[in-house]
């Protein structure tokens, strides 16, 4: 079975590599562990059953928990000094749809290390006046922990409207600031009502009558804008298609 | 127990005011990230330096390290370190470094740490017929140009003859 587990596996964090590199190390140089019972290993829990998928790295199977806290935040010793360091690609939103919510938390945990690892590498290289090795792994966990945010943020909209019909999670309205511009306000908590919230009431929600005028001019000057945009781009594609007729491309074409 | 893995949107933008008979604020994703550093003053050999987001506070850095990354804390300080607006760029605008904080967490059960050398020097071996190796045999033999005649021991060639 896990033979089976393991060949599902087809590449694997750090974490879990980790752990087969720590149980050989009896005496680290930079990490000393005066009670080594600090950490119980827990074996019986299930990274087996992950079908997990990591962008990371592609390297051999290893189960078991992870230890040694600090070492975290620094990669692999056998990469250390390494002009580059290989990685796959960043989590796309369609693979992390098809996790489920205990996973995609795992996940952004996972991700979060791997950040803070990449952060502290970047600073010493900085530090050292070294090149980085590998800095587009940065910007890969960075994408995957968006997509994740975008997934769970997917879930929770549907479930909300599933269960409540209310499309935000945060309760705001429209309204016009003193400036004569319209925008959303967030509605926050407050233990008392408005009406006794004497900083709110000094907060004005609506344009005073010689602001007026300034609204009207201002949505002028948008819609001027718009129509000018769209004027050079028609006129672009005009001159675009006087340039290079259809005419001539048919011709070429047979 | 669905719903508790996901938490209402796990921005740490929103204001997080707390009032008697409240529920526990938590973040269930936390978007802070911790950075070791290697420090620029000598420090006590428990004491590990990290660069934190300026809206942490001590309580959220020892609950981070606790709970994610399991490493025992004892006592955690924090200082904010602000950097210059002096520099202007070519249009002569005043550029902002952004601030940062910095926290030094002093590690439980008499642990130790010192910051690792995380570049040391590796001698590559380059395939055959790549560029690189081209590149180092062509530096090698400027470097050998360069040197003066081991014949002379040592003598600078101001000396005549």
């Amino acid at each position: 079975m896990s033979a089976a587990v393991a060949s599902r596996l087809t590449a694997v964090c750090r974490q879990f590599q980790r752990v087969l590199t720590v149980s050989s190390h009896t005496q680290t140089q930079y990490a000393t562990r005066a009670f080594s019972t600090f950490h119980s290993c827990q074996q019986s829990r299930m990274y087996d059953s992950w079908c997990f998928r990591s962008p990371m790295n592609n390297r051999a199977v290893h189960t078991s928990c992870v230890r040694k806290g600090l070492e975290e935040f620094f990669d692999l010793p056998e990469n250390w000094g390494e002009q580059t360091v290989k990685s796959g690609a960043p989590w796309t939103a369609k693979q992390l749809r098809v996790k489920s919510n205990e996973d995609l938390h795992k996940l952004w945990y996972v991700f979060l290390k791997e950040k803070n690892m990449l952060l502290t590498l970047e600073q010493e290289a900085k530090r050292q006046r070294l090149p980085m090795p590998s800095p587009e792994r940065l910007k890969k966990v960075e994408r995957s922990m968006k997509r994740l945010d975008t997934v769970v943020e997917e879930r929770e909209d549907s479930l909300r409207l599933l269960q409540t019909g209310q499309e935000r999670g945060r309760p705001g309205e429209w309204r016009r600031n003193v400036f004569g511009k319209t925008f959303w306000y967030r509605f926050r908590e407050h233990p008392i009502p408005w009406y006794l919230n004497s900083r709110y009431k000094r907060r004005r929600f609506f344009e005073p009558s010689h602001v007026a005028p300034y609204t009207r001019l201002s949505l002028e000057k948008y819609l001027r804008s718009k129509i000018r945009k769209e004027k050079r781009e028609k006129r672009n594609q005009k001159s675009l298609a006087a340039m290079f007729p259809k005419k001539t491309a048919l011709a070429s074409d047979h | 127990h669905h719903i508790r893995m996901i938490s209402e949107g796990s921005c740490d933008t929103e204001d997080w005011s707390y009032d008697l008979g409240n529920p526990q604020l938590r973040i269930f994703r936390p978007t802070f990230n911790l950075t070791l550093v290697r420090p620029g003053k000598e420090q006590p050999p428990d004491t590990v330096q990290f660069r934190i987001p300026l809206e942490m506070t001590k309580f959220d850095v020892r609950n981070y390290l606790e709970k994610i990354y399991s490493v025992p804390v004892a006592a955690v300080r924090t200082r904010i370190q602000y950097c210059t607006n002096k520099k202007r760029n070519h249009l002569n605008q005043r550029v902002k470094r952004p601030d940062y904080k910095v926290a030094y967490v002093q590690l439980a059960q008499q642990q130790t740490f010192q910051f690792p050398d995380i570049f040391p020097e590796k001698d590559q071996k380059h395939e055959e017929g790549s560029v690189e190796e081209m590149q180092e045999k062509f530096m090698e033999d400027e470097r050998q140009r360069q040197k003066s005649d081991p014949r002379r021991g040592g003598v600078t060639e101001w000396f005549g003859l």
